[in-house]
């Protein structure tokens, strides 16, 4: 469908001017509050989601360029806020402020997709688009490190 | 308001515990209850006492049991990311007895009369509110035995609370707290209840879970930026890039013919220390809109007397300010005298540049002005600052402005100020609308309250017994003060109060404060006037060994040792101890391989001692940071995690400011604009940290801010150590903008 996205599975009309970037149709038109403006210049992470798959600023990614395709927010990453990463952020706990860390588990989610055992220069490489200000990258990498050994138990 | 009024007055908004003692009492009493069960709330001040017209005293709750027995903990301080808001209930359900998994903690609005002061800074929340909140929470707990002693007939004595239940030491029954909610709310409140010892607490001192991470993980913890309300508009803003400057001229056409945006608001500098510096807004149905009409806007400032300001210049001028003599603040001893018979001199000159807070969630806030109404739903660290400018900027009383407080995205003292819900009130009463306003990050970065560029001269010569004889700290550097006296042309001796606390005690001493006129906002920002005056005494101190041809630890140890005197002997045993601490958990003094060095630096601020060896790697210009070990002594801590948690976040912003941050100033404008030129730490370059924390039970101090300033000083001091070569400005690795 040429006009409309798919958003958490749900099927939205594109209604908005073609350049807006898929951030503010998320924040202001669906009002899922759950992706953040950080920098509007894909400097930082902080709006991090899944386009088809693949971790994507939705800063600078205009709503009208992704007509037709699969979003997938922090809102949607798993039913019940359990997908490995959500659980071991809760268990190395890691958010302070926490404003980053939808984009930061986003990074991660798509990290882990694609490389489930990750060393740790594969996470900082896969990370390092990722602003924290509060400083919570030791945890950020311990926690990436324990979904993935959870992930490995779920596949053998 | 003279120069130390106005310091005095930004303590004393940030409540020290002092001033709550002395000036203020705090009781409690029950809340009407409404929805059942029992209500207990901490009265502050006078205006808390019952009032003489007959109007019965009813203050809000910290504590709602409810007659299930799920429990609401409210907390009056402002969140950002530092865990106040589960520290603190958590120390209320400790001396509760309460079930920490039957609690659900609430944030209270902007109400200092039922919450005690809520302006929240100065890392002064768990010094003030410990001994208050831990009251309401015992209190509670003694009115719930009493309540179940009454139904058996017993005295309270036989009775014992635990875990949310009542036990009967007589006959082995038991009550739950939401049985005997309703029947402990008829009962007095005890005043000053007896409150546990350390080995009795539940929560205070262990790992605590934060209350909010389950909505955090899932994008359900919500933000000033994310509240949406029915019929609100969006707005964007551009600012005078100046500070002082005004409006020359606005053409607003192309803006107000993009579809979709509704109005072009012109609003003037509000000028009180917290108030908008003037700007455009463009009000739209969505904030990508208003942003990119923002663009559209062809808007002429006249820049006024600030465009003079360039900061590359400006520093240089501070050095030359601090290297010649200065205004008088401390003298002891004969330091001339001193200086004339030393054996050796030392002098060397730091310098640091502005930095901008730049917290993840830009400021942002919501704000519906009506004709009887005004109503904020912003991320702040101070809603009573909040009542008070939008009382004085609509005419109406602070009272009549509710804060709901959002959870902020980051703050580190940028969101103590409150210009940007003034500019989203003004928004509001203009267009007859509710109103958010989302500032965009250049837009934050370049209206900021920055910390201050600074320079600092010490001077110190040694005894022919190597000792320290005489010490001289000049210091030049925009203050905070200037912010509420833009008349002064320097720092206030206050400000320099900590340099005058001198460590080693040196018999002849003398501090200045050289000339620097303010030429922007100057304001708090985590570790404030610490990260600077850590830096030049520590890093001052390692060359002092050098130079005295002693090892770093140990000579600091020696200069400790030496000080007798009585006034600032727990400051030296605990800093000497949190020193130790750090070296030794490094390894500090074993061999290294070339290339590699260990820094020590400690520092005492907001009453906690907090020390850091820094492990770096140096090859060339790559700085490799391989690890921390840091010390804090602050107390009897709250959480330990989040303890933990604060300072593995100090030591990144450490990192920030000593590698990489800095705010630089061209006629009288920022010139960064986002995070490509304001580069902040990113996960590539974290070292591995490693917390050491004292275990204490004296009363707590500061804990979100101290960890910052030790780190920078260390750092130095390793790279010297690696290599022989000593970095005096901060950021060590500035971008050449």
């Amino acid at each position: 469908m040429k006009n409309t996205i798919t958003i958490n599975d749900v099927q939205y009309p594109i209604d908005v001017p073609d350049d807006m970037p898929l951030l503010w149709f998320l924040r202001d038109k669906l009002e899922l509050t759950g992706t953040k403006y950080g920098c509007g210049e894909g400097l930082c992470g902080a709006c991090t989601v899944h386009v088809n798959g693949f971790a994507t600023r939705a800063c600078i990614t205009p709503i009208s360029a992704i007509a037709g395709s699969n979003v997938t927010t922090i809102e949607g990453l798993s039913e019940q806020g359990d997908h490995p990463l959500q659980k071991a952020w809760l268990e190395h706990n890691v958010p302070q402020c926490g404003y980053c860390q939808a984009g930061q588990i986003m990074s991660a989610a798509s990290l882990l997709k694609t490389n489930p055992n990750p060393t740790d220069d594969d996470i900082v490489l896969g990370m390092q688009g990722n602003i924290c200000r509060c400083g919570t990258f030791q945890r950020i990498k311990k926690a990436i490190k324990s979904a993935s050994y959870d992930l490995a138990k779920e596949v053998s | 308001m003279s120069n130390l009024t106005s310091e005095q007055m930004i303590k004393n908004k940030l409540g020290s515990d002092d001033n709550l003692n002395q000036s203020r009492r705090t009781f409690l009493k029950v809340a009407s209850v409404t929805s059942g069960g029992l209500m207990i709330g901490i009265g502050f001040g006078a205006t808390a006492a019952p009032k003489t017209n007959g109007e019965v005293f009813n203050p809000n709750a910290f504590i709602h049991l409810h007659e299930n027995g799920d429990t609401t903990i409210y907390c009056g301080r402002c969140e950002m990311g530092q865990g106040i808001s589960t520290a603190l209930p958590a120390a209320v359900a400790d001396e509760m007895e309460a079930d920490w998994a039957r609690v659900t903690v609430k944030q209270g609005e902007g109400n200092k009369d039922k919450y005690g002061p809520q302006a929240t800074g100065g890392s002064a929340s768990i010094r003030v509110m410990y001994v208050p909140m831990r009251e309401a929470g015992a209190a509670a707990k003694l009115m719930l035995v009493a309540a179940a002693a009454k139904v058996w007939k017993l005295a309270p004595e036989q009775c014992f609370a635990k875990n949310h239940v009542v036990y009967n030491t007589v006959n082995k029954q038991t009550l739950g707290y939401g049985e005997l909610a309703s029947l402990a709310s008829n009962s007095e409140v005890p005043q000053k209840p007896q409150l546990k010892n350390k080995e009795e607490f539940r929560y205070i001192g262990k790992a605590i879970k934060r209350h909010d991470q389950n909505a955090v993980i899932v994008g359900k913890r919500t933000y000033g930026v994310d509240t949406k309300i029915p019929g609100m508009k969006y707005a964007g803003i551009v600012h005078c890039p100046v500070l002082g400057g005004k409006l020359k001229s606005l053409d607003k056409t192309e803006a107000l013919a993009m579809p979709g945006v509704s109005d072009v608001i012109e609003i003037p500098r509000m000028n009180v220390p917290f108030g908008s510096v003037g700007g455009v807004a463009v009000v739209a149905d969505n904030t990508w809109t208003a942003q990119q009409a923002v663009k559209k806007l062809k808007v002429e400032w006249d820049h006024g007397p600030n465009q003079v300001y360039n900061t590359k210049e400006y520093k240089q001028q501070l050095v030359q300010n601090v290297e010649k003599p200065a205004q008088l603040v401390t003298e002891r001893g004969d330091l001339d005298a001193a200086f004339a018979s030393a054996k050796d001199r030392v002098k060397a000159t730091y310098t640091g540049g502005h930095l901008a807070h730049a917290p993840m969630e830009p400021n942002a806030s919501v704000v519906s002005v009506t004709d009887d109404s005004c109503e904020v739903w912003a991320s702040t660290q101070s809603p009573e600052d909040i009542q008070k400018v939008l009382a004085q900027y609509l005419e109406r009383d602070p009272k009549d402005i509710l804060v709901h407080v959002m959870m902020a995205g980051g703050a580190f003292g940028r969101k103590f100020k409150c210009d940007y819900v003034q500019e989203a009130a003004a928004i509001s009463k203009a267009i007859g609308a509710p109103v958010q306003l989302t500032w965009s990050r250049p837009e934050d970065m370049r209206t900021g309250y920055y910390h201050s560029i600074s320079a600092q001269h010490i001077e110190a010569s040694l005894d022919d017994s190597g000792n320290v004889s005489g010490w001289l700290h000049r210091a030049a550097f925009p203050s905070i003060a200037s912010l509420f006296d833009p008349s002064l042309d320097r720092a206030p001796g206050s400000s320099l109060a900590s340099i005058d606390n001198h460590p080693f005690n040196v018999a002849n001493f003398r501090s200045e404060t050289g000339e620097a006129k303010a030429h922007t906002r100057i304001g708090w920002y985590r570790a404030v006037y610490a990260i600077f005056y850590g830096f030049a005494f520590s890093s001052f101190a390692d060359e002092l060994a050098h130079k005295a041809g002693k090892d770093s630890l140990e000579f600091l140890n020696t200069l400790y040792d030496a000080n007798k005197d009585p006034k600032q002997a727990e400051q030296v045993s605990r800093s000497k101890a949190v020193l130790n601490l750090a070296a030794e958990k490094s390894g500090y003094g074993k061999q290294l391989p070339k290339g590699e060095g260990i820094g020590l630096a400690v520092h005492f601020s907001f009453e906690s001692y907090v020390a850091m060896a820094v492990h770096v790697k140096v090859d060339g210009d790559n700085i490799k940071v391989l690890n921390v070990d840091c010390a804090i002594d602050c107390g009897q801590v709250l959480n330990v995690d989040g303890a933990t948690a604060q300072m593995e976040g100090a030591v990144v912003m450490g990192m920030c400011l000593s590698l990489y941050t800095e705010i630089t100033f061209k006629d009288g404008a920022v010139v960064n604009g986002n995070f490509n030129d304001y580069p902040v730490l990113r996960i590539n370059e974290m070292p591995n940290v490693d917390v050491h924390i004292v275990d204490s039970n004296i009363k707590p101090t500061g804990l979100g801010e101290p960890g910052v300033s030790p780190f920078a000083p260390a750092l130095c001091n390793a790279i010297f150590a690696a290599t022989g070569k000593r970095y005096r400005d901060l950021p060590i690795k500035p971008l050449s903008i």
